[in-house]
């Protein structure tokens, strides 16, 4: 399903062509409206740096300009700045500028070896930010003007993401959140707590040999609830989870037949959790009692993957061509010793971090990465975010951002603080709630982020974020500058490379020149660069 | 209704902001410009509504082969009892939960198609959904087969919701890069907001936002998706204002975001928004454990909200306008698993309601003696039958074409 989403929009001007003409005509026949005129103004822009000198944005160097747009779907990313910048949207969720600076100095090798090995970069700051904020992840439900638990994960994990030192453990986190999905509606209220530990596992393994992580998703207490292993035994074996292993999380359809379906059902069965506590109830206790103790025992129950052998099939199953008395893990290692993971996992990830089409000769490197490495997500995602493809124009603004890139990257450009509670209306509009993804298959991204609602429900968050009960937010970081202008290009800078054609610019410095209250125009132009066609790509 | 001077004053607006505006516009304006004399020639278009069930609906328990015994010993704890079943005619009945629909089946407004299916079904969810999506067990043709449909409509006519999904994003089937589909979750968030407070696109900020949309090079990846998008949205959003103050429900719907999103489809329509395609999406079928309570209540849910749609539209003499087409990626296995629940099937049931409907069982039904890989219903009635009966037989739009292959259409359209 991805693949197809993502693949029909592999040549969005081909399959819009029809709408492009219709809207060229009319621009035709309104009299010759300039479309377009793009110019790149990047090396300018970024390159001015804290504002002295010369006046970004205004005229890049017109032979530069040039063959960057000329150069664009084709070329490497020159500009070490917006390569840097593009490394940060796509492994973590934006840069700083401070950030984005460091990791310009460094050759693209470098960058990702920095973002990849990142287990020696200090997080400490961001886990005394989340200590302070005192998220609640331990009781079901608020109280005491704190939120329940439910809420509070998301806006503990966005916090991480936004404020992390390892940009890429949280991306990773994600990735694996949107393919080895699970949700909370099914699990049910009590078990909330099981999607808390299933987002450890995966920050935990966020880079890991693949095949371990399948072996320890298959006994992770949310999967096992939300595919119905928890259900499965030698006489009744479920499906549900054998089927989408297969199909979703390691080889994609056409791979294996019903028949292997059904086989490796019956060597998942028996797989089961440690029953949770007790329910101690008082006599008589009341309906509010009762809740409260039920509370209670799913709070403190920590589930355990246990074996019960007797509801387990241990007969022989013959699955993909092998004959055994296979287990859920010799299933998976029969998976994984097949062909089928090798062009659809690593695709995969290509796809999330470069580009939605890659071609043959990619996959097939892809699947030598693979291999070679034994089967090593760390490998393979270094070698994507060193590939020239990566960091090529083609993979440049080649992809939507998702809601969560959206809002993320928007407190990270513009160095804002939060903790996230109060956007929380805003991520089911907008398309995205974390932990509730819309079913198996994950969040169908790409075109899929945006249409007509969820559009205006992007707009409006950003109405509501930066103008919090009407009033303005101070936008510090545009304050510096006190000029429209300056104002203007500042946020450019933070938030699309500075690259935007001369008549967008204009037509945001002319409003920008209309407000005169500092902090209202530090909004409005945060506001309006966050809205604009050029953020809403990664 | 927009009146001329609100028009005026819009395009005054407009003029000064040069042709940003009208552009994004020009679909509102459009818009504004067909109703001043309510001549609205889709008022008199036949309209479609297409209700998903996802997770692949059990249709052996939405029409039940009441009397059979095959059915009984295959669901020993999940059959339902003989005598709690809605009967309908050769031996079936409705699941207990569809009331509503069982009296459209006695004023003959609901059509059943039993055994929908194609060849080779495929068991997984995503697969069968794309396959139903886009009209083509091949997946070989482009977009989705009500987008391809929509494409024919939009020669003669166009509309900001001639296709309309309540939602938030479009559905495979309504996929097509010739028509832009709005996706409404909850009108009240589906428009500008300034500083909290709803606003038009005349508007300064949004004004100079709709700018930077003009202004994007359309030739860079997605330059088209982006503006396709922000004009839908902004022609959008107007027309369904402009709706939102000429309808009011005639029934109370009820609360649930079924009843809410149907609700809003009526809004569209009674609100002449010119509707053609209307699609919807109930999910929660893929009832692998705990069957007999939540298919229970989903079956609920899809009667409560259908039976108000339809009494709705009554009201509002517009229930000649509209069929409603159900459908399901897969129906489920005959055998119940060990859960209460029931794995991936094959075929299902299918349902047109509507006041123009030809009430009645179509579709032979499929046998429960002898099933298919393994425990399934196979099909007797390509779901592509069904496809041309609703483009053909009720939009009036050749079907050929938009599904590769002539397909002899069913009876349940009333001439």
């Amino acid at each position: 399903m991805v693949d197809e989403g993502e693949r029909a929009v592999l040549d969005p001007t081909e399959r819009h062509c029809r709408r492009k003409l219709r809207r060229r005509a009319f621009l035709a026949a309104a009299g010759g409206v300039a479309a377009g005129g793009l110019t790149i103004g990047t090396a300018a822009v970024m390159s001015g740096g804290t504002g002295k000198g010369r006046e970004p944005g205004g005229s890049p160097p017109e032979g530069e300009a040039t063959a960057a747009a000329e150069e664009a779907g084709t070329g490497p990313i020159a500009d070490p700045l917006r390569r840097a910048a593009h490394l940060l949207r796509r492994a973590g969720f934006g840069g700083t500028p401070g950030e984005i600076a460091e990791f310009a100095s460094l050759t693209p090798e470098e960058a990702a070896d920095r973002l990849v090995d990142f287990e020696g970069t200090d997080n400490a700051a961001l886990e005394q930010r989340i200590t302070r904020a005192n998220f609640n992840l331990t009781r079901l439900r608020g109280g005491d003007g704190r939120p329940g638990m439910a809420s509070d994960m998301r806006a503990w994990w966005l916090t991480r993401m936004a404020y992390t030192s390892r940009p890429l453990e949280e991306r990773m986190t994600l990735i694996w959140h949107g393919l080895l999905t699970s949700e909370l509606g099914k699990l049910g209220i009590p078990r909330t707590k099981f999607m808390l530990i299933q987002n450890e596992l995966f920050r935990r393994m966020a880079l890991p040999r693949y095949d371990d992580l399948l072996k320890a998703i298959s006994r992770d207490p949310a999967m096992m609830v939300y595919l119905d292993t928890i259900q499965s035994s030698a006489a009744h074996p479920n499906e549900n989870y054998a089927r989408e292993l297969m199909e979703l999380f390691s080889m994609g359809v056409g791979n294996y037949t019903e028949q292997d379906v059904r086989e490796a059902a019956r060597a998942f069965t028996g797989w089961r959790l440690t029953a949770p506590p007790r329910v101690q109830l008082p006599e008589g206790a009341s309906e509010a009692e009762r809740r409260a103790a039920q509370d209670a025992a799913a709070e403190a129950y920590e589930p355990e993957f246990v074996i019960q052998p007797r509801l387990q099939d241990r007969g022989m199953k013959t699955f993909l061509g092998k004959t055994g008395p296979f287990g859920g893990d010799e299933i998976i290692d029969i998976i994984m010793s097949h062909d089928a993971p090798s062009r659809f996992i690593p695709v995969r990830l290509f796809r999330e971090f470069a580009h939605a089409n890659p071609g043959p000769e990619t996959v097939t490197w892809l699947a030598e990465v693979w291999n070679g490495s034994g089967h090593d997500i760390r490998e393979v995602v270094r070698a994507i975010l060193k590939s020239a493809e990566f960091n090529s124009e083609a993979a440049y603004r080649a992809k939507i951002k998702s809601p969560v890139e959206f809002v993320v990257g928007a407190v990270r450009g513009l160095e804002l603080e939060t903790d996230f509670r109060a956007t929380l209306r805003f991520w089911g509009p907008m398309g995205q709630t974390l932990f509730q993804p819309p079913n198996v298959a994950g969040w169908p991204g790409g075109p899929a982020w945006l249409a007509s609602a969820t559009f205006f429900a992007r707009l409006n968050f950003l109405d509501a974020f930066l103008f919090p009960r009407g009033r303005p937010l101070r936008v510090e970081a545009l304050l510096a500058r006190e000029d429209a202008a300056g104002m203007v290009d500042e946020a450019l800078r933070r938030l699309v490379d500075g690259v935007m054609s001369d008549g967008a610019r204009a037509a945001l410095v002319a409003h920008a020149e209309s407000i005169r209250d500092p902090v209202e125009r530090a909004a409005t132009v945060a506001y309006l660069v966050l809205a604009s066609p050029e953020y809403q790509l990664a | 209704m927009l009146s001329r001077r609100d028009f005026i004053k819009g395009g005054v607006a407009l003029v000064s902001i040069g042709t940003t505006a009208q552009s994004l516009l020009k679909g509102a304006v459009a818009f504004a410009a067909q109703h001043e004399g309510a001549t609205n020639p889709a008022a008199a278009g036949r309209i479609l509504i297409l209700v998903q069930l996802a997770g692949g609906n059990d249709g052996l328990n939405t029409v039940v082969p009441a009397g059979s015994g095959a059915y009984r010993s295959a669901r020993k704890t999940l059959a339902i009892p003989e005598e709690a079943v809605l009967p309908l005619a050769e031996g079936y009945g409705l699941h207990p939960n569809l009331a509503g629909l069982k009296r459209a089946w006695d004023e003959g407004k609901l059509a059943v198609v039993r055994g929908v299916g194609y060849p080779n079904q495929d068991y997984s969810h995503f697969k069968s959904m794309a396959i139903w999506q886009a009209g083509d067990p091949e997946l070989k043709l482009d977009h989705g087969w009500l987008g391809r449909t929509l494409e024919k409509l939009e020669s003669e006519q166009h509309d900001p919701f001639l296709g309309f999904n309540i939602g938030s994003s479009t559905p495979a089937e309504l996929e097509t890069p010739a028509v832009s589909i709005p996706s409404v979750q909850d009108p009240a968030d589906y428009g500008f907001k300034v500083r909290g407070k709803p606003a038009d696109a005349s508007e300064p900020r949004t004004r100079t936002l709709l700018k930077l949309y003009e202004q994007y090079p359309a030739q860079s990846p997605y330059g088209v998706l982006l503006e396709t998008t922000v004009e839908a949205a902004v022609a959008s959003s107007a027309a369904l204002a402009e709706a939102a103050r000429r309808y009011r429900p005639a029934v109370a719907y009820p609360e649930t975001s079924f009843g809410a999103g149907l609700s809003l489809l009526a809004e569209a329509i009674v609100g002449g928004l010119g509707v053609r395609v209307g699609h919807i999406t109930l999910g929660g079928f893929d009832t692998h454990a705990n069957q007999a309570a939540d298919h229970g209540e989903l079956m609920q849910v899809l009667d409560e909200g259908l039976t108000a749609f339809q009494a709705d539209l009554e009201a509002h003499g517009r229930a000649d306008d509209v069929l409603v087409l159900t459908w399901s990626e897969f129906g489920r296995r005959v055998a119940e698993n060990a859960n209460g629940g029931t794995d991936h099937g094959a075929s299902s049931v299918m349902f047109a309601l509507g006041s123009r409907v030809r009430g009645g069982l179509f579709g032979d039904p499929p046998s429960l003696e002898r099933l298919v890989d393994n425990g399934n219903l196979g099909y007797t009635t390509d779901f592509r039958r069904v496809y041309a009966t609703v483009i053909e037989g009720w939009l009036g739009v050749p079907h050929e074409e938009l599904l590769g292959a002539r397909w002899e259409q069913l009876g349940f359209v009333a001439g």
